[in-house]
Order: C-alpha cells, then sequence, then structure tokens
C-alpha cells in the first residue's frame, strides 16, 4: 500500500488512537429496514477526539450504522435498531432518549450540500433559533465563529445576508459545516461529505476535520480510501452489513488481517 | 415500418393532440370574450341588476362572488392547510391513512350539485340559515378542502428529503422543521395550488343554487353592519353570485336582453378566472426566483 507513504511523517507525531479515551462505545448494534437486515451485530468503541472512517461497498450499512447514531433511522418508516450506542452513559438508541436534545450534540453533515434556501446568517442560525435563543448579538457572535471555523468567514462576511444558494457547491458544504458548528456539537457525524465535491474543495474541508478533531470527536462514512487513509486515525470495514475489520488507520491499510479488507482496499471490488 | 418514421408519427400524434387542446380553449375563450366584451362597460358592472327592464348591470352579483371567494378560502385554506400537513407529516402509512386519503379523493370528486344538495339540507335547513352567503360559503368549502388538502400535501411532499433531514440533524422538531423549512419551501406551490383553486371556486354555480339563493336584497353600500339585512357583508342574506346569474338570466330570465346581460357576464366571470390563472403563474415564478437566490 503506498496511499500512506506520504503522510507517514505526518503520523508519527500523532498520538496512539488506542491510548485514547472512548466517546461512542457501540455494542451489539442491529439495524433492519422491514426483513432487510442493514447492519448485523456491529461492536466498536469510537474515540474521543479523533477522527474514526466507515469504509465498504455501497449498500454495506456504514451510513445505516451512521444514521443510527443520532436516531435519523426513526424518520424511515420500519426501521428498527436494536442493541446499544453508549454515549456518556446513555444508550442512544433508548426509547426515552431526547433526540432533540441529542441531534443537538451529535450533528451530522451529509453528501450533497443541503443549504436552506434562506440567507447565509439564517442557515447558521437555524439550529441555534430552534433551540430558543433569540439574542441579536448572540447569534451573531454565533456566525462569525462558526463561519470563521468552517474558513468561510472571509468569503461571506460581506454578503451573509445573501441567498445560500448564491455560494459554490464547495462553499456549500462548509456552510452546512459552519450550521453544525453553530451548535457546539459534541460529535460529528459525516455521510460522505466530500463525494459530491472538486478536490480543492475536498482538501480544504479534510483541513478543516483535521482542525476540529482537536475538540470534536468525528466520525466519517467515505467511498475514498485515500481520504480515509489521509485523515483517520482509526477505520472500520464495513461489508454486507458486518464489521470485517476495525483498528488503527495506518495497521487496517498496511496489514489487513482479512483478505476481504486486503481485496477492497487493494481495489479489487467496491 | 422503420423506427425514424414511427417517432416521426408519434410527435405529430403529440403535437395534434396539444393543437387540439390549445385550439378549444383558444376559440372558447375567443368566442365568450368576444361575443361579452363589447357589453362590458362601466355601467354595465356597477348598476343594479334589473327584474324586467333592459339595461340591469351585475354589481350585485359580481360582489357576491368575492364576498362568497372570500368566506369560502377563509374557510377552507387553514383547514385543508392542517388537513395537508396531517397527511403529509404526521399520518402513519397504515389502512388509516389510507382510507382517509381516498375519502379526501371521493370528496373531491362528488357531483356539485350533489354538494349543493347536501349543503341545502344541513345548512339552510337543519341549521335554518336559509339560502345565505355562509350556507354557499360552507358548501363550497366542502367543494375546496380537498383541493386544498391535496395541494399541500403535494407541495410538502415536493419538498427534497435533504432539507427535512438538514432541519433535524441541527435538533429542530418535527413542528419547527414544518414552520420554518417545510412551510416555505412548499409555499411557491402552495399558493399557485391555492390560486387556481379560487378560479374554481369562483366560477362555481351547482353547489351554490340551493344554498346561496337565486336573488340577493337590495344591497345599501353605505350600511357595513353586519347583521343589518341590506348590508353588503351580512353572512345570513341570499347571494346570487355571478355563475348563478349567468345561469338564471338563461333560464328563466324575463329581462328582453338576457341574451346580452349573459354574454356580458360571462365574459367577466372568465376575464376574472383568467386574471386568477395568471396571477398565481406570475406570483408562483416570482417566489421562485426570489427564494432560489437569483
Amino acid at each position: 500500500m503506498y496511499v500512506l507513504t506520504l503522510e507517514k511523517e505526518k503520523r508519527i507525531v500523532q498520538p496512539n488512537p488506542e491510548a485514547m479515551e472512548t466517546e461512542l462505545k457501540v455494542n451489539n448494534l442491529n439495524v433492519f429496514y422491514g426483513s432487510n437486515h442493514a447492519v448485523k451485530n456491529v461492536s466498536m468503541e469510537i474515540k474521543k477526539h479523533a477522527i474514526t472512517a466507515l469504509i465498504g461497498p455501497s449498500g454495506c450499512g456504514k451510513s445505516t450504522f451512521l444514521r443510527s447514531i443520532n436516531r435519523m433511522n426513526d424518520l424511515i418508516p420500519g426501521a428498527v435498531c436494536k442493541g446499544e450506542i453508549l454515549y456518556e452513559g446513555i444508550n442512544l438508541l433508548d426509547a426515552s432518549v431526547d433526540v432533540v436534545s441529542l441531534r443537538k450534540e451529535i450533528g451530522m453533515l451529509f453528501q450533497k450540500p443541503n443549504p436552506f434556501p434562506k440567507s447565509i446568517f439564517d442557515n447558521v442560525t437555524h439550529g441555534l433559533k430552534c433551540a430558543g435563543i433569540r439574542k441579536k448579538d448572540v447569534l451573531e457572535n454565533a456566525v462569525e465563529e462558526s463561519l470563521k471555523l468552517a474558513g468561510l468567514w472571509e468569503e461571506t462576511k460581506d454578503r451573509l445576508k445573501h441567498s445560500a444558494l448564491s455560494l459554490s457547491g464547495g462553499q456549500q458544504q462548509r456552510l452546512c459545516l459552519a450550521r453544525a458548528l453553530a451548535m457546539k456539537p459534541k460529535v460529528l457525524l459525516l455521510d460522505e461529505p466530500t463525494s459530491a465535491l472538486d478536490p480543492v474543495s475536498t482538501a480544504k474541508i479534510e483541513e478543516l476535520l483535521m482542525s476540529l478533531k482537536k475538540r470534536i470527536t468525528i466520525v466519517i462514512v467515505t467511498h475514498n480510501m485515500q481520504q480515509a487513509a489521509r485523515i483517520a486515525d482509526q477505520t472500520a470495514f464495513f461489508y454486507e452489513g458486518t464489521l470485517v475489520e476495525f483498528g488503527n488507520t495506518r495497521d487496517l491499510f498496511e496489514n489487513p488481517t482479512h483478505t476481504r479488507t486486503k481485496s477492497y482496499i487493494s481495489g479489487q471490488f467496491g | 415500418m422503420n423506427a425514424k418514421v414511427t417517432d416521426r408519427l408519434a410527435t405529430l400524434c403529440f403535437i395534434l393532440c396539444a393543437a387540439i387542446t390549445a385550439g378549444t380553449l383558444f376559440s372558447l375563450l375567443g368566442y365568450i370574450v368576444f361575443q361579452g366584451v363589447s357589453h362590458i362597460d362601466w355601467h354595465f358592472l356597477t348598476a343594479d341588476a334589473s327584474t324586467f327592464q333592459a339595461g340591469g348591470g351585475i354589481k350585485n352579483q359580481l360582489w357576491n362572488s368575492f364576498y362568497m371567494l372570500l368566506m369560502t378560502m377563509f374557510f377552507s385554506v387553514p383547514l385543508g392547510i392542517a388537513g395537508g400537513i396531517y397527511l403529509a407529516e404526521y399520518a402513519r402509512p397504515n389502512k388509516i391513512t389510507a382510507f382517509l386519503r381516498s375519502c379526501v379523493e371521493v370528496l373531491a370528486s362528488l357531483p356539485s350539485i350533489i354538494v349543493g344538495m347536501f349543503g341545502m339540507l344541513l345548512f339552510v335547513n337543519t341549521f335554518h340559515w336559509g339560502y345565505s352567503v355562509l350556507s354557499g360559503a360552507l358548501a363550497l368549502t366542502i367543494f375546496n378542502l380537498p383541493v386544498i388538502i391535496r395541494v399541500t400535501e403535494d407541495a410538502l411532499a415536493a419538498v427534497a428529503r435533504d432539507q427535512k433531514e438538514a432541519s433535524f440533524v441541527l435538533g429542530a422538531t418535527h413542528w419547527q422543521t414544518i414552520r420554518t423549512v417545510l412551510l416555505p419551501a412548499a409555499f411557491p406551490g402552495l399558493l399557485t395550488g391555492i390560486i387556481l383553486s379560487v378560479g374554481r371556486v369562483f366560477g362555481e354555480s351547482a353547489a351554490l343554487l340551493f344554498t346561496a339563493g337565486l336573488s340577493t336584497p337590495n344591497l345599501n353600500f353605505g350600511d357595513w353592519n353586519p347583521m343589518s339585512p341590506q348590508s353588503p357583508i351580512n353572512p345570513f342574506r341570499s347571494a346570487e353570485t355571478l355563475s348563478v346569474h349567468i345561469w338564471a338570466v338563461n333560464t328563466n330570465g324575463i329581462i328582453p336582453d338576457a341574451k346580452i346581460v349573459a354574454a356580458g357576464s360571462s365574459a367577466v366571470l372568465v376575464i376574472v378566472v383568467l386574471l386568477f390563472n395568471i396571477v398565481a403563474r406570475l406570483v408562483g415564478a416570482l417566489i421562485e426566483k426570489r427564494w432560489s437566490g437569483k
């Protein structure tokens, strides 16, 4: 595997992921869409303030796994999640969990940039306003801070009242990131956030994620194995709903223990 | 026959169908407007209808049509939007929902004369509201409600799923999402649908024959006390609308210029309905343009 050679030097200075604290502990997670068993008995520990990448061919259950963390599968009629996802000692799958507050702490970014057809300012403040924050100065500060974190402030500070749809695709995705960051989430779930973007915008998002992981736990689903190799501390390989292999990104890419992982990362199927 | 010839024949066939549709519309509109427009003048629009002499106008009928329309919309728009939101967002996909949805469809396909008869039995007789603006507006509400429910449900369903998800992942509640994301995004479609239904309500006659009546008291446009019998805004007085007037003048009118009055009224009716349609398109396009950030 050569994908990692460029990054090796950088990686050496990084802490060993296995020594890090656990943010999300998944125990025997099973997800069903009607009769379709989409995620099968998955258990894994997602480390705090690290980037965890989920890779695997289309339909392998990685997005479904991601969407069960912030309970977005609740929106799909007939979806059933069983097992445990422990976060701060609480099972997120428990029926008594308030999904609205859960989603304030665990944010999400989607494959396709999906800004609201409103102004840039209103996009960033949507979550805050829904949480009951009305004070103008608080909102203004939050907008500036979030846009700076998402690396979009310089480009948009003079046109916060313009429609978000006037931005380019890459800018729109960073706006969606800013919108999620405005909620000050502890965990950020990303579902192929760069697959609709050009290489320059992709590099920008990756750079942002690397700097954000200091304060946020990041779980990213990606089809792009180089991306996983570039940014992830740990990588999980999913195949047909099961978690085949999970470990430090370097180990997984350089010495995969399963033949299926090996053939997937070497591009033999996918 | 080879594929190219078939393709050309099919294209020709579709063009012909489109031409027949457009041709029918234009000849109908052209005929009605051409026949009637010469009779429309300020006097015709602002004079009282006469009972047996020539030279009557349509002032009260025109007023009644608009007033009835306003009241119908006042009842049917909030109810219909609420019903549409329920079906699109809250109803679970089960048998009860399917049954509710087919109820709405059946209601939409009821012949308007039947709705009128029902209105007469319920509002006019049972509730003792008599032939009145209120009875008429409620009958029209029955007739219009399924349309608004349908329009709302379709407009909400047409909002991309990613917009809804975007709002949910930011910790918005379902109602907050409906209010701040879904309804604004559905608004252009919703508004267009409502304005189009306005055209239908404005032109409706059969449902009103037995509910709003064939006569209008001598309206005093200086009297705006809703309880006074001559007041234009009294909801309990009988009210002959423009389309009912066309029917009445044509079938049992004894005025010598019945043909002229009918032609003029028809032209006014058609022009107003046409205006509603044009406004619907313009407003829809304008909002679309404003909100897509151009």
